[in-house]
This record gives structure tokens, C-alpha cells and sequence, in this order.
């Protein structure tokens, strides 16, 4: 395929009756990228996927898929995505390798169950029933379920949800895999940190709206304070508070003891801050960028305002 | 796809020992207890006859009744003790011949007592029947009488049969009713809950293999059950099937699709596990007593009756006893064959509109 949009939405609207769980919203996906969609709970992004999956019918919009568009050309679809659901189990009398070959058999061609659990680290759980796995595991199955076709796309809901913070990383390192092997993965998450590592391009989602999409990078930087100095200083009365107020948006960190945050819009801004800081003595001083979750909270802030 | 995807249903199936244990052992446990009370010999028990006289008729009566299979017969109670041996369950009558019962002087008694406990009907009616026919044949006798009136008895079939036939067949149906409609309107709605359902959807597999796949899986699990309830009823309980053995297949297979279509059409209703456990019960506890699975039907308020002969398991009943009992074919009584048919038909059609993998 020729085409390096591999996924096109084209304002895309799903209603629940009068609620727009999707409201207008168009985007598109590149192939071999990882695209995330992030929001809040109820933001519309299972929604979003699930439309472009074929799960839900839209209400109203475009969406094609690798060529296709999704009313029409949804068999052929099917044949070359792989979906892993928002905390889906699985057959409950089933071993792993059973599950995978059954679903190996859905499809005219498939990968084997063997080397696909060996992708994911559980070949020595190959005969053990989901129901015997940790969350971490599960969740590695549920991934690997999706890559019995060898599909051109992964769908991922949430993958990391609810997993502790060394699966999580298992799981970004096995995403990371699934991108290495040339595989479109779009993937929605509500953790800012796991879209920054992982995805390229990200859409913000609010109230089934798009907010803000970009390059992850650029989206970072799209923040109204892309930069951060953080400090620990002592004896900082309010004078000297109210002085570098005037440099940046100054915060102390959730009522911690003498520890601060400036957050400052510009470049020239950062050297000022810091000449000014180091004058304090500071016993830690830190220079960092705004990070993603900055910005989710600017946007979606915003819109709270808004209503 | 067909293929693999029915021998993992199968598979899975069996393993699921609880609710295949349950599928087994619900008719299982139906026909051993009404084998053990309607089964072979119905018996009524053991009886006590005290014989005070010793004429000819009383000792002649003594004789058949102890010589009667109807019952078995004890000598050794007294008299006194036959209410408080009734009352412990020892036994369940006790027939008194009176001194001098049976001669010819006119001050002699004329009357043999039975006592009973008016709870047990059955054994009630059996005794005293058998010592009131023995009676009336006693006096003609005496009196030089020819029995001018009597009865000929003619039997709408010519079949041997026992209260217990007609409840293998009830019982037949009922745990194909009960295993097909809850086996799969929990199962879907399980399904849907795990989002097992929704992720198929996400495969090219198409909905109709998976439901196919479902059903004849589960047939399997029926075909056993029909293979063993009538097993042990025809070789532990006597039981008498006359039919042949396919067409009574065919008749309890086509059941058990009707059933499971009907599971279907819970499943699409239900939306949760829960919903569909009691949607589920609450369809086939009413049909296990009015569908007439444990006494006929017909004795039923006629207002009644002409609802409940409709309800899915009546017809199918009354087909399986046709062919079961009868020998008959299902085609005997083609209005029955129409309303299991009209059944299957609207289920299918609801279950093909309303029932879905995925959420829409």
C-alpha cells in the first residue's frame, strides 16, 4: 500500500441519544507509527476505537482503515487488525496455547502459538488457564491474543491499566517490540508518562472532542510553560517569593517544605530564573521540560473553565 | 474454522465439571427418585393383617391377600399396634378379619377394618380396592349371585404402562429444558460479560459458525443426558419404551434446539449474568409443573389449559410420550410438530435480530 495513512477519521460523531460520546472528530494515522489517544475516563477514546475497529456503528463521519472504508470493507479489515480490549478475559477452560490456537484458526493465516508466547515470556505457561496468571501476565497475553494474524494494526485499550510499575515497563518494552517489527499500534492510555514514551503522535481527548494532537514532542512543547526549574532553598520569605513570581509561574510544590516550582515560558527566561536561584543558595536545583501530563492538565483545565 | 472451533466448545464443556456435573446429575437424581417410588414393583409397602377367624372365606381372603405382589404382608402386629406402626412409617395399613368373619350366623361380624393413614392416597386406594373387589366377589358368592353388571375395560393403548413411564418422559424433557436454556443464556451472557463476545467480534469469524459451533456443542452434552436418564430408568426401573430409539433422538435433539434457541433469546434480553440466571429460572420453573412433565395437563382449569398447552415443553412432551409410549410417530398429531416448529421459527428469528456479539 501506497498510502502512508493507514487510519483516516473524518468527523466522526457517535450518539448515545442526545450525548455525543464522539463529537466531530477527525484524524489520521501513519503507518508504522504509534498513536496514542489520551483522556480522562468517558473522554471518548474506547468509543473512537472501537468505531475504527468495527464494534460500533458510527453515527454519522468517515473512518477507513488501510483503504477501506469501515461500512463497506470491515471482513477485509478484520482480517488484518488485531484488537486487544479494555480488561477483556478470556475463556476461562482454556489453556493459552488452546486460546491462541483457536484464534489462530479464525483466520486463513496465522502466526504460531509458540513463537508468540515466547514473544511475550509465558511459554512456560503455555498449558495454564488465564485464570492462574498475575495482572502483568494477563495483560500479556491479552497483547499477544491481538498478534495471532500478524496484523498490519494493534489496537490496544488501555493495556496498562491497573499493572504495577515494573509491568508497565514489561509491557511499553513489548509495545516497543510490536512497533520494531514494522506494525501500526494505536493505543489509548489515561497515564501521560506511558504516552510519552511511547507514542509518536498523540490526541488529547475531552467530552468526546480532540483537544490538542500533534507530534508528542511538539505537543510537549506547545505547553504555555514548556520549561521547569525545580528547587529546594531555604529562608525564602515572601518577598523574595513574590520577586521570582515575577519571572514565571511560581508554586510550592503541594505544601512541601521549601521545596518550589517555576514554571517559565521562554529560553532567555530560564537563564534569568537560574542566575536568580543560584543566589539563594539552593540546596537541589533542577532544569527540566513541562512534561505531557502539563499539558493535559492546561488543555482539559481549561474546558472546566469553559463550562 | 467450523471444525476446531466446536471441538474446543466440546472440550471446554467437559471441563467445566461443576456445571456438567449438575447437567448429569439433575436428571439422574429425578429418575432414581421417582424410580424408587413408581418404578417396577409399585408396591405399596408392607401391610398388617390381623386374622381372627378362621372360616373358610377369611382364611381364602388371608391367602390372596398374602399372596398378592401388590404388597407385602406382615402377621406378627397385634392389633393395638397397628395405628402407632402406621404413625412410625413401619407400615402403611393394616387389615383386621374379625373373629367369625365369614360364617354364615347372622350375629357374626360382617365387616373387615382397614386402618390407614389418610396421607398415604396411593396405598389407601390400592388396599382397599383389592379387599372391597374380594368382598363384593365373596358375597355373590355366598348369596349364589351371578355378577350381572360389569365392566369391560378397554385401554387407549394396548401397552403396558406405569406412572413411571410417563415421568421418564417428563423427566426427559425437563432436564433437557433446564440444561439447554440455562447452559446457554448464562454461558452467552458470561460471555458478553467477560467481553469474550466482543472480542470474536474484533475476528473475521462469522457470528453464525460461533452460535452453530455453541449449539452443537451442547447438543453433545444432551445427547448424553437423554442417553443415560433413559438408561437408567429402562434398566434399573423397568421402564417401558416402546418407540424406537432415533425417532425418540430425534424428537429430544430437535428439544434441545428449541431450548437453546430460547437460551438465545434470553441472552439477547439479559443484560448481565445475573439477569439472565433469573430470567432463565423464572421461564422454566412454571413450565416444569405446567408443561406437564410430573402429571397430566388436561386436569388442569380448562381457562388454564388452553394457555399452557402452548408453552414450548407441552407439545414436545406430548410428542415424546407419543413416540416413547405409543410407539406412535410425531407426525400423529401434526398440531403439536406445528407449535415446536412455530417455537424454533420465532426464536430463530428473534435470536438472529436481537442477539448480538458485540454491543451494537
Amino acid at each position: 500500500m501506497t498510502n502512508k495513512k493507514i487510519i483516516e477519521v473524518n468527523g466522526l460523531v457517535k450518539k448515545y441519544g442526545k450525548l455525543a460520546a464522539v463529537n466531530d472528530i477527525s484524524f489520521s494515522v501513519e503507518r508504522g507509527e504509534v498513536f496514542g489517544l489520551l483522556g480522562e475516563n468517558g473522554a471518548g477514546k474506547t468509543t473512537t476505537l472501537e468505531i475504527i475497529e468495527g464494534l460500533r456503528k458510527p453515527t454519522s463521519g468517515k473512518v477507513s482503515v488501510l483503504g477501506h472504508d469501515i461500512k463497506e470493507g470491515i471482513n477485509s479489515i478484520k482480517q488484518k487488525i488485531g484488537v486487544q480490549l479494555q480488561s477483556s478475559a478470556y475463556y476461562s477452560f482454556l489453556t493459552l496455547d488452546e486460546i491462541l490456537n483457536l484464534f489462530c484458526s479464525f483466520y486463513p493465516q496465522h502466526l504460531k502459538p509458540k513463537e508468540l508466547l515466547e514473544m511475550v515470556d509465558l511459554t512456560d505457561k503455555a498449558s495454564s488457564y488465564v485464570g492462574n496468571l498475575s495482572g502483568g501476565q494477563r495483560q500479556r497475553f491479552s497483547i499477544v491474543a491481538s498478534l495471532v494474524n500478524d496484523p498490519e494494526i494493534v489496537f490496544l485499550d488501555e493495556p496498562t491499566t491497573g499493572l504495577d510499575p515494573v509491568a508497565r515497563r514489561n509491557l511499553w518494552s513489548i509495545i516497543s517490540k510490536i512497533k520494531a517489527q514494522g506494525k501500526t499500534i494505536i493505543l489509548t492510555t489515561h497515564y501521560m508518562e506511558e504516552a510519552e514514551a511511547l507514542c509518536d503522535h498523540v490526541a488529547i481527548m475531552d467530552k468526546g472532542k480532540i483537544l490538542a494532537m500533534d507530534e508528542t514532542h511538539k505537543l510537549i512543547e506547545s505547553a504555555e510553560n514548556p520549561f521547569v526549574i525545580k528547587f529546594i532553598a531555604k529562608n525564602i520569605n515572601k518577598e523574595t517569593f513574590k520577586k521570582i513570581s515575577s519571572l514565571g509561574e511560581m508554586a510550592n510544590l503541594f505544601g512541601k517544605k521549601n521545596q518550589f516550582e517555576l514554571r517559565l515560558k521562554k529560553q532567555q527566561d530560564v537563564n534569568k530564573a537560574l542566575e536568580f536561584v543560584q543566589k539563594l543558595n539552593p540546596e537541589k536545583i533542577t532544569v527540566g521540560n513541562a512534561t505531557l501530563e502539563d499539558v493535559f492538565i492546561e488543555l482539559t483545565g481549561r474546558t472546566i473553565l469553559e463550562d | 474454522m467450523f471444525w476446531k472451533l466446536f471441538a474446543t466448545d466440546v472440550k471446554m464443556l467437559f471441563r467445566n465439571k461443576q456445571a456438567l456435573f449438575w447437567s448429569f446429575m439433575f436428571p439422574v437424581l429425578f429418575t432414581f427418585i421417582f424410580g424408587f417410588f413408581f418404578g417396577k414393583n409399585t408396591s405399596v409397602g408392607t401391610i398388617a393383617l390381623v386374622n381372627d377367624s378362621d372360616t373358610q372365606i377369611a382364611q381364602s381372603l388371608d391367602e390372596t391377600i398374602s399372596k398378592s405382589d401388590l404388597f407385602k404382608v406382615n402377621k406378627d402386629i397385634a392389633e393395638g399396634d397397628i395405628k402407632s406402626e402406621i404413625k412410625k412409617s413401619k407400615i402403611s395399613a393394616g387389615i383386621i378379619i374379625p373373629e367369625n368373619f365369614g360364617s354364615l350366623d347372622p350375629t357374626s361380624p360382617k365387616e373387615v377394618k382397614i386402618i390407614y393413614d389418610p396421607g398415604n392416597a396411593q396405598a389407601n386406594s390400592v388396599i382397599t380396592g383389592f379387599v372391597r373387589t374380594y368382598l363384593t366377589q365373596a358375597s355373590f358368592q355366598v348369596q349364589g349371585v351371578k355378577q350381572v353388571f360389569s365392566v369391560t375395560e378397554e385401554k387407549t393403548s394396548d401397552k403396558a404402562l406405569s406412572y413411571f413411564d410417563f415421568v421418564l418422559a417428563g423427566i426427559l424433557g425437563l432436564s433437557l429444558m433446564n440444561s439447554s436454556i440455562i447452559g446457554i443464556a448464562v454461558g452467552m451472557s458470561k460471555y458478553r460479560e467477560d467481553k469474550i463476545l466482543k472480542r470474536i467480534t474484533t475476528t473475521p469469524l462469522p457470528s453464525w459458525i460461533f452460535i452453530t459451533s455453541e449449539i452443537t456443542s451442547r447438543l453433545i452434552i444432551n445427547l448424553l443426558q437423554i442417553g443415560i436418564t433413559l438408561s437408567i430408568g429402562y434398566f434399573i426401573f423397568d421402564a417401558n419404551i416402546y418407540g424406537n430409539m432415533f425417532v425418540i433422538l430425534a424428537v429430544a435433539i430437535t428439544g434441545a434446539i428449541l431450548f437453546q434457541l430460547l437460551g438465545f433469546v434470553i441472552a439477547s434480553l439479559s443484560k448481565t449474568t445475573d439477569a439472565a440466571q433469573g430470567m432463565a429460572t423464572a421461564i422454566t420453573i412454571p413450565m416444569m409443573f405446567l408443561a406437564g412433565v410430573f402429571f397430566p395437563i388436561d386436569t388442569l382449569p380448562k381457562w388454564l389449559y388452553s394457555a399452557v398447552q402452548y408453552l414450548p415443553l407441552a407439545p414436545l412432551l406430548r410428542i415424546i410420550r407419543n413416540v416413547m409410549l405409543e410407539a406412535g410417530s410425531p407426525f400423529d398429531n401434526p398440531t403439536n410438530v406445528i407449535i415446536v416448529l412455530s417455537w424454533i421459527a420465532v426464536c430463530l428469528i428473534f435470536s438472529i435480530f436481537k442477539f448480538r456479539l458485540s454491543d451494537e
